[in-house]
């Protein structure tokens, strides 16, 4: 079982400074997770620290191909249309 | 300490050799250059004002960069463009990530700069996130210019300006993740200052979020715990930026609100008024920035150091790890030598333990090299090398050794896209 890397990563690698079993190689600056080394940190910590960095949505995969930081899941929280429309000066 | 005391203490540091000399913290210190050396590309938050997909060569802004360096290709850089710019006098990694999320890289791209010239300001630029634990590792090489950028001491507030953060091990979101944030940062803020590391503040004035009141109570805090200048800068608000502020028209703060904002921080804190919001490459003056030149000199110039495991010096057939020793070659576009051949002791014994040995002793051996040739080598030996600044390869394993060096030669570039950056770091 092992996470992947799609091709929107970006390459800025966050993923490879966290990874605690060292599973993560750079060639040609596409980076790619080693098989047999990725455990998808079941031991470690428990989360998948690769994905738990990642500045970007849909990179990361779990073993049957699920995003692991879907669309929408990396984008602020606290903001509403309400609060953005305020901040623009469009409501009091 | 009162306030006027602080003050005037503030005025006095104000007045010291580093102060003066050094152009972000010094309005008087403009004929003096400074570069940035982007070797940190990961960052552990995410910036509401930041998108960390975005580089182009005719935006100028922090988090932005066109190449990543390794620390010797750094040290490399650094070198090249003294010799052409004997005013260089501040050195800083700025990103394009946050260099405390990098500190390997960090650490030995300024330990590389430090050992060639013990002239130069040694700077880093960090969010904070990771400061409290580096900043021993900071002192000890000698860094005496520190920014932090705060935006908020709320957490309420910051949450609007981050939307999360990687902290213990886990992506934290929203409050929790800027009450982490700021913990961090005021934690670190005074453990620098108290480590005489002279710290500015970067605030990023988002009107309407952490101007007013969260701006006066973060520069009051800000004082007390030692910081030394406050650069309260405008949000930089492009939509072709992709930033979610951007994306969203969220408008920074026209010349009125932002001179308000500082008169409002400068009631406690000393401001900085001339930032140009530099890009993490930028290189030169404040007000005319080469870091297009200066990538066409650091390759026209460059002499690279490869060191090669081979059995007889024709092929490159040797394990990393079975290699009892490397020929150090210097390679230029126009000419390819033999430096010399060091011993190592060999480590790997086989499979089963080559990734688990300990191999200081060939780093040390290779610490000047920024590639190393072989035919095989482990994933750990693979990453201490990475993390010391020296690449591997083993793409060219069983090729001819003078082939390959002659591929690997720098090649001067021939044009750099665009016209010159306008300074905007």
């Amino acid at each position: 079982m092992a996470l992947s890397i799609t091709s929107l990563c970006i390459s800025c690698s966050a993923c490879k400074l966290v990874c605690p079993e060292n599973a993560i190689r750079v060639s040609d600056n596409q980076f790619t997770i080693v098989e047999h080394r990725c455990n998808e940190c079941s031991e470690a910590t428990g989360t998948p620290q690769c994905a738990s960095i990642c500045p970007v949505e849909n990179a990361i995969l779990d073993a049957n191909g699920i995003s692991l930081n879907p669309t929408g899941s990396l984008a602020p929280v606290t903001f509403n249309q309400e609060r953005i429309l305020a901040l623009k000066g469009e409501i009091a | 300490m009162n306030n006027d005391l602080a003050r005037k203490h503030s005025e006095m540091r104000m007045k010291d050799q580093r102060v003066q000399t050094h152009p972000c913290y010094s309005k008087d210190a403009h004929k003096y250059a400074r570069i940035h050396l982007p070797v940190a590309p990961a960052c552990n938050i995410q910036c509401n004002y930041c998108n960390r997909k975005f580089d182009c060569s005719n935006e100028t802004r922090p988090g932005v960069v066109s190449k990543l360096l390794s620390p010797a290709e750094a040290v490399h850089r650094f070198q090249a463009v003294k010799k052409r710019m004997p005013e260089l006098k501040v050195v800083g990694i700025a990103g394009p990530g946050d260099p405390l999320a990098n500190p390997n890289a960090t650490l030995a791209t300024l330990k590389g700069v430090a050992e060639i010239d013990d002239d130069v300001h040694l700077c880093v630029s960090t969010n904070g996130l990771n400061l409290p634990e580096q900043v021993d590792a900071l002192a000890g090489v000698g860094v005496h210019h520190l920014t932090i950028t705060i935006n908020s001491l709320s957490a309420k507030t910051a949450s609007e300006l981050y939307s999360w953060a990687y902290f213990n091990n886990q992506r934290l979101r929203g409050i929790e993740a800027a009450e982490a944030l700021i913990e961090q940062q005021m934690k670190g803020l005074k453990l620098a200052s108290e480590a005489g590391i002279l710290v500015k503040v970067n605030t990023v004035l988002v009107p309407g979020i952490n101007d007013g009141e969260s701006l006066s109570a973060l520069a009051k805090e800000i004082q007390s715990r030692g910081a030394l200048l406050h650069n309260v800068m405008p949000l930089i608000s492009d939509p072709a930026h992709g930033t979610f502020f951007g994306l969203n028209h969220i408008p920074g703060p026209d010349k009125e609100q932002l001179e308000a904002a500082r008169k409002v921080a400068g009631m406690d804190m000393q401001q900085m008024t001339h930032c140009q919001q530099c890009r993490a490459d930028a290189v030169g003056k404040l007000d005319s920035d080469q870091s297009c030149a200066s990538k066409e000199l650091d390759s026209s110039v460059a002499t690279v150091r490869i060191a090669v495991a081979s059995s007889t010096g024709e092929l490159i057939d040797t394990h990393f790890g079975h290699a009892s020793e490397f020929r150090i070659f210097d390679v230029s576009e126009s000419s390819l030598a033999l430096v010399e051949t060091r011993q190592v002791e060999k480590y790997c014994s086989g499979m089963e333990h080559c990734d688990d040995q300990p191999l200081a002793g060939h780093i040390k051996a290779l610490h000047d090299c920024q590639q190393v040739l072989c035919a095989r080598i482990g994933m750990d030996p693979w990453q201490s090398l990475e993390n010391a600044g020296i690449t591997p390869s083993v793409e060219f394993a069983m090729m001819n050794v003078t082939d390959t060096l002659k591929v690997l030669a720098p090649k001067a570039s021939s044009s750099c896209s665009g016209s010159v950056n306008k300074e905007a770091c």
